[in-house]
């Protein structure tokens, strides 16, 4: 296989349609790639230089040949100056929009088939390119003012839309969260999903990937890429698109039925490819999967002192195939004895109202081995509760080293306690359903096709 | 094998788009797929006097390229004597454009599943299995799968449906025969997978605690274009 390596840690890199007005695109671009790790070189017949950085009038006068070229003139340009990059340029991100997305297939296809004969990969068209902090590289043009970027982490987002990768970014920016990768591949005219997931399945700062999907031209390479990827690392798959019609009136039932959504969808549970079905599942799970390890088992126990959040916990659970199992007896009678007699000891296990720190860590301590997941959900508004409660899951969750997360009702010393969670890298949820959902990506995981 | 044998049937059969429920059973019974015993009597011949069938009967038009006999009243089911077959082999032969009528033993029930194949835009020849009846018609619970398919993945498919749990048994009755649906997946798996055949619908297939029968058949070629 091809490495993108020259996409996604070039060492090198120009971009055509540089401005020196930020309020232009080749402005915005210009000033979010200088702080790029590498060697830069904007391009612009129009300057000699912008801010004391020489600006070359074509590709072909630069001094060396450039990992990556971000091409960002309009549709109509970029044939001949793609055919300026011949020996200058390994792979080139073409950000222009005016392609096969507004019917222009064949202005599309020529760019292909250049790019073909000048061995040069091509990213896009129509397309935001790529962020990628652990270079500092970032060709996408928006300010950042207007858009927060995340710091280094370990979750690569692949987006077919640029729109759902800028959704994506400031989500996981707002919350702290980190990235190894971004990327929004447009139109898919050469780079598809799939060679992203391939150099993905390699890359070593990318421990998870959320991907977003409209469509593919060639479904099997897809599912091969998707296949060895999750092989490696969890893969998250977001589709688009769920009411599509496959078949033209068909003769017969099988036609009829092979809806084109429920066609990849049956391929993906049986391949144990991980879909998800919205946007919310998509960053939850994916937060719970940046964070901690995945578990082979099913089996989970809710530890709250709230009755009926953990009651709504429960029923999430039924409908993502969790299991509540109850607790054995001799570990009830322990509990039961230990604690006060208006405990309830059961699954969930309801520490209610006058619960205290260390409790939820005697609780946890006996049920360690019997579980293969842990929720904990707490109302802090109660006195027995501190800040301490952080620390005390922190310790129990990395000397378990099974999955934890948690869901704290509003109010109370929530916001202080979610921080020191988070920090401790247990995932804390907006509500207990999504805290389910959270966990439940961590459950279950690698036993082949899915429920 | 199936490819080769496939390929015969296509040749033997000319330009034939779709193929008469008798043709697509010939092919499936020549793949070592069980199917009802039947006896073809082309329209104008006479009813063969001594059949070598036993009552009851199934009578069916056939009709070339039709989506759905009973849709034009060409199927006539549990037919208990000579008497009764003659009438019916009389009606149906009325219909217009019958090329005559497909006369087999009645299957026994059993549990009836759907097996067919279909060319996808985004993955190609691609297989599909779901239970019959209800199950299909109101749930929709049908599974699909890249063609063709081994025998491990044909039981990967099978079982990513969320009926497959009555075939294992339920309720007192005993398992169906796991070996045969397999056998009749795969085989339409390969069929589709040849590349030569845009559709085929075995729906239903019966399936019993000893072996699987195709009730009912179809398929369509794939026209040259759209290679």
């Amino acid at each position: 296989m091809n490495s993108l390596d020259c996409l996604f840690k070039p060492r090198s890199l120009a971009l055509i349609g540089a401005s020196a007005d930020e309020k232009r695109l080749g402005g915005v671009v210009l000033r979010n790639l200088r702080a790029f790790r590498g060697k830069f070189y904007p391009v612009n017949p129009n300057y000699t230089e912008i801010d004391e950085v020489p600006v070359y009038a074509s590709i072909r006068d630069l001094p060396e040949t450039v990992d990556l070229s971000v091409i960002l003139r309009p549709a109509p340009e970029v044939p001949e100056l793609l055919a300026a990059h011949a020996g200058k340029a390994r792979c080139a991100i073409i950000v222009s929009a005016g392609f096969a997305e507004t019917g222009c297939e064949s202005l599309q296809q020529e760019v292909v088939r250049l790019g073909r004969e000048l061995g040069i990969r091509l990213l896009g068209p129509n397309c935001l390119g790529v962020f990628a902090p652990y270079q500092r590289l970032d060709t996408l043009f928006l300010p950042r003012e207007r858009l927060k970027r995340p710091k280094k982490g370990n979750v690569a987002v692949v987006s077919q839309s640029g729109a759902l990768l800028l959704c994506l970014l400031e989500t996981l920016a707002v919350s702290g969260r980190g990235v190894s990768l971004g990327v929004n591949y447009g139109n898919a005219a050469d780079i598809d999903a799939a060679d992203i997931y391939d150099y993905l399945a390699e890359d070593l700062e990318t421990g998870v990937v959320i991907s977003y999907l409209e469509s593919m031209a060639d479904g099997r390479r897809f599912v091969a890429a998707a296949e060895k990827l999750a092989q490696r690392k969890p893969l998250l798959i977001l589709k688009a698109g769920k009411g599509e019609s496959g078949q033209r009136a068909a003769y017969s039932h099988t036609g009829r039925l092979a809806g084109k959504y429920e066609v990849f969808s049956s391929i993906m549970r049986q391949s144990g490819i991980r879909e998800v079905r919205d946007l919310d599942e998509l960053l939850d799970a994916g937060h719970a999967l940046a964070r901690q390890r995945p578990s082979r088992g099913n089996r989970i126990c809710i530890v709250t002192n709230a009755g009926g959040l953990g009651v709504l916990a429960v029923d999430e659970c039924a409908r993502h195939g969790i299991e509540i199992t109850p607790l054995p007896e001799a570990i009830r009678q322990r509990l039961h004895n230990c604690f006060p007699p208006f405990y309830s000891v059961a699954n969930p296990i309801d520490l209610t109202g006058q619960v205290k720190d260390d409790e939820y860590l005697a609780t946890l301590n006996e049920i360690q081995d019997e579980y293969d997941g842990f929720l904990v959900i707490a109302h802090t508004g109660v006195v027995g509760l501190t800040l301490r409660l952080a620390e005390l899951l922190t310790v129990f969750r990395a000397a378990s080293g099974k999955p934890l997360v948690a869901y704290l009702a509003p109010g109370g010393i929530t916001d202080q306690l979610a921080k020191r969670l988070e920090k401790g890298e247990i995932p804390v949820y907006p509500s207990p359903e999504r805290a389910v959902r959270g966990l439940s990506s961590l459950m279950n995981y690698g036993q082949g096709p899915c429920k | 094998m199936t490819t080769e044998k496939l390929r015969r049937f296509l040749a033997a059969h000319g330009n034939s788009q779709t193929f008469l429920e008798q043709e697509v059973k010939g092919l499936l019974r020549e793949l070592g797929i069980a199917v009802p015993s039947g006896v073809f009597i082309p329209a104008g011949e006479p009813v063969p006097l001594l059949l070598s069938l036993s009552f009851p009967l199934a009578a069916k038009a056939a009709v070339p390229g039709v989506a759905s006999k009973s849709d034009i009243g060409g199927v006539r089911l549990g037919i208990r004597d000579a008497a009764e077959l003659s009438v019916a082999v009389a009606e149906l032969e009325k219909i217009p454009v019958a090329a005559g009528v497909l006369v087999e033993e009645m299957a026994r029930p059993g549990m009836e599943v759907i097996v067919g194949g279909a060319v996808d835009p985004q993955f190609g020849p691609i297989v599909m299995f779901g239970l019959g009846g209800l199950f299909v018609e109101l749930f929709r619970d049908v599974a699909f799968a890249m063609a063709p398919l081994d025998r491990r993945a044909a039981r990967r498919l099978v079982e990513s449906t969320k009926g497959a749990v009555v075939l294992r048994g339920y309720r007192g009755k005993p398992p169906v025969d796991m070996e045969s649906l397999l056998s009749v997946v795969v085989a339409v798996s390969e069929l589709i997978g040849s590349g030569f055949i845009e559709e085929i619908d075995l729906n239903p297939v019966e399936l019993y605690p000893d072996g699987a029968l195709v009730v009912d058949a179809k398929m369509k070629r794939r026209s040259q274009e759209s290679w």
